[in-house]
């Protein structure tokens, strides 16, 4: 081993976030060759908690596993459970749950692509999508009753209905997004700071994206147009044309700019469903019994796909509920992204997968 | 950077975009969930608050004297995810916009929602018994109310009562 090598620790504190992630990196002189990932400091047992729980605790339960992906666990949660009953939920239920989901990746992304630029030091941009994302926040806490969990979904439906005066407050928020969405947009892609510290950082080859199985936006800058709301419609989707946003690159930049037409995708579907949503019922109106059986379901979080297994046995309690979130596959992924790049460049490029610990840890 | 030159020129032109809180009242929109408030008179004592709160902040209690339930919500502990108030039949449980929560390390035990659902005697045998809110008399019986006044009565004598008159006969 040359004098130059030596090993680094990067966290756990304040790696990216404000979550905890322990990274040992080889360097030799400034150059990574090598990375050990330590997790496990913010590990709740959730798993465990929802086996302590009855059906409807479980559900406030997993919406607290994450804050920026809040509303995927519960729904995807429901989704498992009435799979497992044979519960068809109304379609305008199906319609809401799809709202309240994009507005979610709306919130999520304008997070991280602020965060990018904050990593780099641009922070005025930062400040700025921050801000932008402020009206996102709005939205939900006046639609929804919350700025972080919505509390949308409940077994069988949704609990909140929209009117006609909140829907165009909806439609009139999203169409104030756009122009600064767009604006945001023209400075990630001309900014030669932003681009001299994210073009070419960070590369995860196709071939390498598919052998590591990431999933969401780290997949689709990678050139793989998996979205499972593509490939396997779920609420609403299946009535909606949603077009996956694909970047051939894998690099840092590429996963900011699929991350910025998400965003703008999302408030194209919202438009579709406040237009298409029939009237008619948001729930069941009953508590439905949920027999002993098992069930998979899975939804496109923000981050990518996220898989829901449940188990019952037919008492109130489930035997075991399980999931498998997109930050999984996608951290292990960066023993592939960090070698051969700079100390410096570590941070933008674990803040560019957009990795969730809580999530992962739970 | 030209670009975003402009987009600063333009912040500052606009102002700050926050407010300088706890001189300034923030107003919550309408829908925030925020503290509990209990209405007595709607409560049924049917549980399901208590059934479906993840925190269990709700606790329903038989007060010691046996005259009627405590009902007690827990501030600190409930995550205010609005679950009582959805499966609530008689939406007796209300989450209201008031986000105003900090409170002194002395009171937090003492940062409660605290009821009292008072029992009524059966109008039969006079047994103490949670009386039928109006609001649930009115899903149950309509509009019309409780005629024969089986909501005042314990669940024994209605059966009985019941059995005796037969339904169509009222």
């Amino acid at each position: 081993m040359p004098m130059s090598s030596y090993n680094i620790p990067i966290g756990p504190v304040h790696v990216v976030l404000e979550e905890p992630i322990y990274f040992k990196l080889q360097v030799e002189g400034e150059t990574v060759v090598g990375l050990d990932i330590n997790a496990g400091h913010v590990h709740r047992g959730i798993e465990f908690l929802t086996m302590q729980r009855n059906f409807y605790q479980n559900l406030t339960l997993t919406e607290r596993v994450c804050s920026l992906c809040s509303n995927n666990h519960p729904f995807t949660y429901c989704m498992a459970l009435e799979k497992l009953a044979g519960i068809e939920i109304p379609v305008r239920a199906e319609y809401l749950r799809t709202i309240a989901d994009e507005i979610k990746r709306i919130a999520s992304h304008l997070f991280n692509i602020g965060i990018i630029p904050h990593i780099i030091g641009f922070d005025s941009l930062f400040m700025h999508a921050m801000e932008v994302r402020e009206s996102m926040q709005d939205l939900k806490e006046s639609v929804f009753g919350n700025r972080m969990n919505l509390s949308v979904n409940t077994i069988g439906g949704v609990r909140y209905n929209i009117t006609d005066e909140q829907s165009k407050y909806i439609v009139k928020t999203l169409e104030n997004l756009k122009k600064p969405l767009a604006e945001i947009t023209k400075i990630c892609r001309t900014d030669a700071s932003i681009r001299r510290r994210t073009e070419g950082i960070g590369v995860l080859p196709k071939d390498k994206a598919i052998a590591y199985g990431v999933v969401g936006p780290v997949a689709r800058a990678s050139g793989l147009p998996y979205d499972v709301r593509v490939v396997n419609p779920y609420a609403a989707y299946d009535k909606l044309t949603v077009y996956p946003a694909v970047e051939q690159n894998g690099d840092v930049f590429s996963r900011l700019l699929v991350r910025l037409q998400e965003a703008a995708e999302s408030i194209r579907i919202i438009e579709q469903c406040l237009h298409d949503m029939p009237e008619g019922p948001t729930d069941l109106g009953y508590m439905p019994d949920i027999p002993a059986g098992e069930a998979i379901a899975k939804s496109e979080a923000p981050r990518g796909e996220l898989i829901y297994y449940a188990r019952t046995n037919g008492t109130p309690i489930p035997e075991r509920i399980k999931w498998r979130v997109p930050t999984y596959p996608n951290w292990a992924a960066l023993n592939v992204m960090m070698p051969g790049y700079k100390i410096a460049d570590i941070s933008v490029i674990i803040g560019s997968i957009d990795p969730c610990i809580s999530c992962t840890e739970r | 950077m030209i670009r975003f030159f402009k987009v600063i020129l333009k912040n500052i032109i606009q102002g700050p975009s926050t407010i300088k809180y706890p001189f300034e009242d923030s107003p919550a929109p309408e829908k925030l969930r925020g503290k509990i408030v209990h209405n007595a008179d709607a409560c049924v004592a049917c549980h399901l608050c208590e059934y479906v709160c993840a925190g269990g902040a709700i606790k329903m209690q038989e007060s010691e004297d046996h005259q009627g339930i405590d009902f007690v919500v827990w501030h600190d502990t409930c995550t205010f995810c609005g679950l009582c108030e959805y499966y609530c039949p008689t939406k007796a449980i209300h989450l209201t916009n008031d986000y105003h929560t900090a409170h002194v390390q002395a009171d937090k035990y003492n940062y409660v929602e605290k009821t009292f659902v008072k029992k009524q005697p059966c109008i039969c045998c006079g047994e103490p018994m949670v009386p039928i809110s109006p609001a649930m008399v009115e899903q149950i019986y309509g509009q019309e109310g409780d005629i024969r006044g089986l909501s005042k009565m314990c669940p024994q004598c209605r059966r009985k009562i019941l059995w005796k008159g037969g339904v169509s006969k009222s």
